[in-house]
């Protein structure tokens, strides 16, 4: 990939209507990860989210083959990853409060559990279904108005529960305790958080699919993570990182003819390895000199 | 009588899936007391806790703060976690923790009122943080991040101060300057502590709370020198000089 390759996708901008649907697209998908993968780091519930977005195919699935098999025309499989993604954002919460122990052994049973029915429902599905393919594996070059208008009203809700619930979730995720004390039901915010979580994942589903999803949620946030000293500058820096990847994948993938959801993935997985790296030889750079001090400090005494 | 009382624990029973933590717990906490609390390691002394702020109650029996259940006494409750269950590398700083004291002064914007924010810079002053305010949590040392727990806990003016470990895996000048702070709210707050270190607090303690399983009173002087290899019994003999351990 060249400059002229650059050249080549910005002319078709101008030409290609799908284009520049596309990347109004990533963009709106870019903020609503942005906010909330910068919680899901923070709070360290990567696991659960990832949990979330694969039990989506189950309601996909079902979905699917309700409108296939009785000709219900209104179902579409987004909707259907709407309603398993909140469900299972809920039961998540209700598996935190109540089986704390086995937290995470019974996270992946649900995992699973969700995938086994989506699998299941898909081979009873007549038909190929190209359509789940899209929503398994993301489609970026192919998004719609009417997903365009979903995205924007699905992101509109997440940026103003945010903005409004902003120091509540941050007590949540930084200590429980203290939110109970002053009055928080750390419970029900906890509930509302995950479901945030839950739409972004179906806002990105559109955009990298469900299987690579977490990659753009997580991996924008960490990075972000690294350069923030606070959670709102940490948002605001994970918004910036997700709509780099996205774009950088997008073209990428038009002038290689790649999978765009595996392009963005893999760039914002690369950018996390070089800022690993980065942070690596500062904590060095700044044990040596530690180190180099205190020599000198023993060799004058 | 009853008025003066800040705690008032009668007959608790708690049990987690049917094993029993804490049982036939009884006892009385005075207003402006500093009562340490001492045990072995899952003898029940982080449940106590969580029984005392309402957290979790208990299976049976009843507790009252001030006359009020826990619940409706959170407001006025101060409250130290074990350094440990924080995530340092959280991205918050030094004022914002403070600021959670004042969680439930936010107005419909979500945003809290300026005026605590001086509250907030007060209590950092008062443990002697107020030049790290835009410190990041994870910046600091140990007993930094310790003042600053303890400064929020402060922050709201609380009638009842728990406290869970707030010296353990300090260095001994900052175990002293926090035992330092502690002292300076005697009298003015009613101080429950959690600690595994004795002797520091023998001389500054109205009382101490062994628990395991159950709950024994004692006072300082009635503290036995096995307590500090940390063989627990009731307290039945006096050694050595009163409030020291030998």
């Amino acid at each position: 990939m060249n400059t002229l390759c650059f050249i080549d996708f910005f002319h078709s901008l101008t030409t290609n209507p799908f284009i520049i649907l596309s990347l109004i697209a990533g963009i709106t998908a870019s903020i609503t990860s942005g906010i909330t993968g910068a919680f899901i780091v923070v709070k360290r519930i990567v696991f659960i989210s990832g949990s979330i977005a694969h039990s989506v195919l189950g309601g996909m699935g079902i979905f699917l083959w309700l409108k296939r098999t009785y000709d219900i025309d209104f179902l579409t499989p987004l909707q259907g990853a709407a309603v398993a993604a909140i469900s299972s954002a809920l039961l998540m919460s209700w598996v935190k409060t109540n089986f704390k122990e086995r937290e995470d052994t019974i996270i992946a049973a649900l995992w699973s559990t969700g995938m086994a029915i989506g699998v299941i429902f898909i081979a009873l599905t007549p038909g190929y279904n190209v359509e789940l393919m899209n929503f398994l594996f993301g489609n970026i070059l192919w998004v719609s108005l009417q997903d365009i208008i979903t995205l924007g009203i699905l992101a509109a809700i997440v940026s103003v529960l945010t903005f409004f619930r902003f120091k509540h979730f941050k007590a949540v995720c930084f200590d429980e305790d203290q939110a109970n004390l002053q009055g928080i039901n750390s419970q029900r915010t906890y509930s509302l958080l995950l479901c945030m979580i839950a739409l972004s994942i179906v806002l990105l589903i559109q955009v990298v699919g469900s299987i690579l999803v977490i990659a753009i949620l997580a991996i924008p946030a960490a990075v972000a993570c690294n350069f923030t000293k606070r959670l709102s500058t940490t948002i605001l820096t994970s918004i910036f990182f997700a709509i780099l990847f996205t774009l950088l994948g997008t073209i990428t993938s038009y002038e290689c003819n790649w999978p765009p959801g595996a392009t963005i993935s893999l760039f914002s997985a690369a950018a996390y390895a070089i800022t690993l790296m980065i942070n690596r030889k500062k904590q060095v750079n700044i044990f040596l000199k530690k180190k180099n001090i205190s020599s000198r400090n023993f060799s004058k005494r | 009588m009853t008025s003066n009382l800040a705690i008032d624990v009668r007959n608790i029973v708690h049990s987690y899936d049917r094993n029993i933590v804490l049982e036939n717990v009884n006892f009385e906490v005075k207003q402006g007391d500093f009562i340490g609390i001492f045990g072995p390691n899952g003898g029940g002394k982080t449940t106590l806790l969580k029984l005392l702020m309402g957290f979790e109650k208990p299976t049976s029996g009843k507790i009252k703060l001030f006359g009020k259940s826990p619940e409706k006494l959170r407001p006025y409750v101060g409250y130290v976690p074990q350094i440990q269950q924080l995530d340092k590398r959280f991205p918050i700083t030094v004022l914002e923790i403070v600021m959670m004291a004042f969680l439930s002064k936010t107005n419909l914007f979500g945003k809290i009122p300026k005026k605590y924010t001086e509250k907030a810079l007060e209590a950092l002053a008062q443990v002697g943080l107020e030049n790290k305010i835009n410190h990041t949590f994870g910046t600091l040392s140990g007993g930094q991040a310790q003042r600053v727990l303890i400064a929020r806990a402060i922050a709201n003016d609380p009638k009842i101060l728990f406290l869970d470990e707030p010296t353990a895996s300090v260095d001994p000048q900052a175990e002293e300057e926090i035992l330092h702070i502690l002292d300076s709210l005697k009298g003015q707050t009613t101080i429950l502590m959690v600690t595994h270190d004795l002797q520091t607090i023998l001389n500054k303690v109205e009382g101490l709370l062994c628990v395991h399983r159950q709950v024994h009173r004692s006072l300082p002087n009635q503290i036995c020198e096995h307590f500090g290899l940390g063989l627990y019994h009731t307290p039945i003999t006096t050694i050595g000089k009163p409030g020291k351990i030998k």
